[in-house]
């Protein structure tokens, strides 16, 4: 409606967590028999694109006069296997390939992408995404590509799912499922989703890189309804990461995401309607990743400071948090969901650390607000196919622990309100955020009482930062899909136990 | 486009061969062929520009009630034929469901050329005119003073066709047209800053607001939010701008569909022929609707669209449903298999401002953010920005609040309708007035 970005953060979501592979199809298709390893030869190979095309298609890019151009080109499995009304409903399995070409003549980018890969498409390709330099003419030469070698390795890729049968995928999602419906007698209906995919990237330059990635990603999502005397209610649980099969048994089981969904739906059984208005507010440690995800992250990232439309463009170098308060993000945790070994610019990822003692020392940076902004690349342009071009974001974003016991936070709340599970949240680029809590607590004198259900939490960027009172020393991580510029991005986001000196609680008590 | 037509069509008439050879007891085929065109415009000048062309083919194989779906934007006769054999291969794996299955035969479809969703002149529109649209209207909205930044203006172009056939002997397709034009702005001071903007879009480019007029709804919408406030805890009366009317209504529609009636995760499961809101409220989805943003001859599995009443002065009358749904609640389909098509709350007769005017204290609301939405109960709680409304007038800009409350004490709590129904989304409404909801601020 409104002409306004929006950036959220969607926990019940299933959509982009798709993948998997069936085994029959994935050796025939491709290596058969070997494990997916990050090679350019997949698209020479497969789809006989030579590197001598790559490097003729990034120069005809260039003819009109642009700075820089880019080939994306990616070949994307994902399986899902689904579960309700106590029946394998459907499995689904999808493909993704094409190539992206950007064009970038100062800040302005130009972009096209054809799921066509002959090299005639792939040049009128190139030349509409060069026109964004019309007026100009070619004179950088792009010489040969050079083989870039990934530098590190954070995916568990030692028990693929590109490697596990559908049968086996069934028996986990029968697992959680079932697990969750003997949970209690109250639940009236369960949801069990297991999604996998395998995404094999190829990045060329005309600064003459080439790199190749290969990226596992599985999650499991599990949904449980209960009802009793006429009141219904809905938990929600998953699990999964850059990982394969191992994680399912030796991480987190089918099983503990089944009852984890149903204990949530349960305890909503009794829960009521939040008091309203200003009031402390402390945030689990299991979910509340989501809080910095909306009220910090996204206004760190370059594009809106670079656009000068972030309300921290103007504070680098600034206190802007109390001074307990240090915020990263990390792409090198390893398997993590938000994980990945090089941006989809080819960058090779690393820890940034956004705010340092309350000190805002750092922005996630893309290649384009980098130049712009003239900063260090940081391993944070992300897209979420070759259809987009690539984007400042997050990947794991985290608030640093520290030393209080959760316990103790709470008992400093006389009066209060306790976060535990999220539907999501939102947040604008002038810094006003919202968050809408599944499940929480109130706190009364220092314990937690009655669970609450359907709070919302809203504040603003700058007040949540400076009014962190109490930092636990007990992180929990969000698993997520992030959604920014019409794009999604598989995420996490991390958090200790968190005691906010008052916020705004919406609800009908 | 037409060139591929044929060639697309006999790709899936050979498939569609190819998958009974190979065992599917049923099978569907839909290919969707499109290109797009968008530019954004920051600040005067160019962002960026997208051009490009995409085919993807979608398709479900039936084993005797089992069922396996696929898609894939590599259309190599060895991929699909691949693809088709996993199909199979995985459908047997699934449980054997007596729903479960393709439409019936026989289905009339609606003249496309009655439906006007594609405009020719929207694919003669040179790039030179859709980046000065863009820009006219970002220009315009900077020219305010009060406009402190712009997050860029865009104009974008669809054409697109849709090919479906299925082992029923069902073989249809249709093209479309859209374009949209939206800005976003910033208004406010230091800390205090509000986002705004507006969007339009349609099948038709003669149909489209113009520059001028987006711009001057983004500059309203922006610049009156300016000194927004908290205001204290309490519960008013509500009055729904249209866009707000919609995402009620987008929420309504959710609780209507039909999996999530056969799932009992609606708070709508079991009310048909129930009273569910006030006698003001009649709820429509119209397919058919000439022009309307949503829609299309038939639906994602070939069945015809039509309108269907969903609400009735007050009355549940039908929920929304794809085949499957329908079959599980022992209705008919809808045509709703691609979601909703022209959702709309039927207008009333008071204008907007006499609709304020009636209230003595309450909230204008004019956007929410948030995902505070709970079809099992109906619950919503979303945090929200307005107008704050004193003996009928608007008196000052409110912003961090939180608003909630629940679905269907909304309906029923509807006391006025404006006459102000303008579709500019596949879900559309006027503006509202609702008797009571919870406002959460100081």
């Amino acid at each position: 409606m409104s002409g306004v970005n929006r950036r959220d953060f969607l926990r019940r979501s299933s959509a982009g967590l798709a993948l998997g592979v069936t085994s029959g199809f994935w050796s025939d298709l491709l290596y058969s028999g070997q494990l997916p390893v990050a090679s350019p030869a997949l698209f020479e190979e497969r789809f006989g694109i030579s590197r001598e095309d790559m490097r003729k298609i990034l120069g005809i890019a260039l003819s009109k006069g642009g700075d820089f151009s880019e080939l994306f080109f990616e070949y994307k499995v994902s399986n899902s296997v689904r579960m309700e009304e106590d029946i394998i409903k459907e499995s689904s399995q999808n493909i993704l390939l094409g190539v992206g070409i950007r064009v970038l003549k100062g800040d302005q980018t130009g972009y096209g992408y054809t799921s066509d890969l002959t090299f005639d498409r792939m040049k009128q390709t190139a030349l509409t995404a060069g026109a964004i330099a019309a007026g100009g003419s070619g004179s950088i030469a792009v010489n040969g590509l050079t083989d870039r070698q990934l530098m590190q390795h954070v995916y568990d890729m030692s028990s693929p799912f590109t490697d596990v049968k559908l049968n086996a995928k069934i028996d986990l999602v029968k697992e959680a499922y079932t697990a969750a419906q003997s949970y209690d007698k109250r639940i009236t209906k369960v949801q069990a989703f297991l999604a996998d995919e395998i995404q094999y990237v190829t990045i060329a330059n005309s600064e003459g890189v080439m790199v190749s990635d290969v990226r596992p990603l599985a999650a499991m999502f599990v949904s449980t309804t209960a009802e009793e005397k006429g009141v219904r209610n809905t938990g929600f649980k998953s699990s999964g990461g850059r990982v394969g099969m191992k994680h399912f048994q030796n991480v987190e089981t089918p099983k503990q995401v089944g009852r984890k969904s149903a204990e949530e739906a349960i305890t909503l059984l009794s829960a009521v309607d939040p008091p309203a208005g200003e009031q402390p507010v402390v945030l689990s440690s299991l979910n509340s990743g989501v809080m910095i995800h909306e009220a910090v992250g996204h206004p760190l990232e370059a594009d809106g400071n670079r656009k000068k439309t972030s309300i921290m463009w103007d504070k680098l170098g600034k206190q802007v948090a109390n001074p307990i308060v240090t915020i990263y993000d990390d792409p090198t945790i390893p398997h993590y969901r938000g994980s990945i070994n090089i941006d989809d610019e080819g960058t090779e990822t690393r820890k940034t650390i956004l705010i340092e003692k309350g000190k805002l020392v750092g922005f996630l940076q893309d290649r384009l607000s980098a130049k712009v902004m003239g900063m260090e690349l940081n391993g944070h342009g992300r897209r979420q196919s070759y259809q987009n071009n690539p984007v400042p974001r997050m990947t794991n974003t985290v608030l640093a622990e520290g030393d209080a016991l959760a316990d103790d936070i709470i008992k400093s709340v006389k009066k209060g309100f306790y976060a535990v599970t999220y539907q999501g949240g939102q947040v604008s680029d002038a810094g006003k955020f919202t968050f809408s809590v599944n499940m929480g607590y109130m706190i009364e004198d220092g314990k937690l009482t009655r669970p609450v259900k359907n709070a919302t939490l809203i504040g603003t960027n700058v007040q949540i930062l400076n009014e962190v009172e109490m930092i636990g020393n007990d992180t929990g991580f969000f698993l997520g899909t992030c959604g920014k510029d019409g794009q999604s991005a598989p995420v996490t986001a991390g958090t200790p136990t968190l005691k906010i000196s008052k916020m705004t609680v919406g609800g009908r008590g | 486009m037409k060139n591929d037509r044929g060639t697309l069509m006999s790709l899936s008439e050979e498939l569609l061969a190819y998958g009974k050879s190979k065992g599917a007891t049923q099978m569907e085929i839909s290919i969707s062929d499109g290109s797009e065109f968008s530019v954004d415009v920051r600040e005067g000048e160019i962002e960026r520009l997208v051009e490009a062309g995409q085919k993807r083919l979608a398709l479900r194989v039936f084993v005797e009630g089992k069922v396996a779906r696929a898609s894939s934007s590599d259309l190599s006769s060895e991929t699909l034929r691949k693809l088709v054999d996993n199909a199979i291969e995985r459908a047997k794996f699934a449980t054997a469901d007596q729903y479960a299955g393709l439409p019936e035969k026989g289905i009339i479809m609606a003249k496309h050329d009655e439906l006007k969703i594609f405009d020719p002149g929207i694919l003669e529109m040179p790039p030179e005119k859709k980046i000065a649209a863009a820009k006219e209207t970002e220009t315009i909205c900077l020219k305010d003073k009060r406009i402190k930044k712009s997050y860029g203006a865009s104009f974008g172009t669809f054409a697109g066709e849709l090919i479906l056939v299925n082992s029923n002997g069902f073989s249809g397709s249709y093209q479309r047209t859209s374009c949209s034009c939206s800005v976003g702005v910033q208004t406010g001071e230091g800390e205090n800053l509000f986002d705004e903007g507006w969007s339009d879009s349609s099948p038709n480019l003669d149909k489209l607001m113009r520059p001028e007029e987006i711009a001057t709804i983004a500059i309203h919408r922006a610049t009156r939010l300016i000194g927004g406030r908290k205001v204290q805890t309490q519960n008013v009366p509500v009055v729904f701008e249209p866009p707000m009317t919609g995402s009620l209504l987008s929420f309504l529609y959710t609780c209507v569909s039909g999996s999530n009636i056969y799932l009992k995760q609606s708070f709508l499961t079991g009310k048909l022929g129930e009273r569910v809101g006030s006698d003001l409220v009649t709820v429509i989805d119209d397919g058919l609707m000439p022009g309307g943003p949503g829609t299309r001859p038939f639906d994602g599995e070939g069945v015809a669209t039509r309108k269907s009443t969903v609400i009735e002065s007050g009355v549940l009358k039908s929920y929304l449903l794809d085949t499957y749904a329908g079959r599980k609640l022992n209705m008919k389909s809808t045509g709703n298999a691609s979601g909703a098509n022209n959702f709309y709350l039927a207008p009333g007769k008071h204008s907007p401002a006499d609709i304020i005017k009636s209230v003595s204290k309450g909230l204008l609301l004019t956007d929410t953010i948030g995902f505070g939405l709970v079809p099992t109960t109906g619950d919503i709680s979303r945090g929200a920005v307005g107008m704050w409304i004193e003996k009928g007038e608007l008196a000052y800009p409110v912003a961090e609040i939180t608003i909630s409350g629940n679905l269907s004490q909304i309906l029923t709590g509807v006391e006025m309708i404006g006459n102000d129904l303008d579709f500019r989304q596949s879900i559309s409404g006027p503006t509202i007035k609702v008797k009571e909801m919870t406002i959460g601020g100081k």
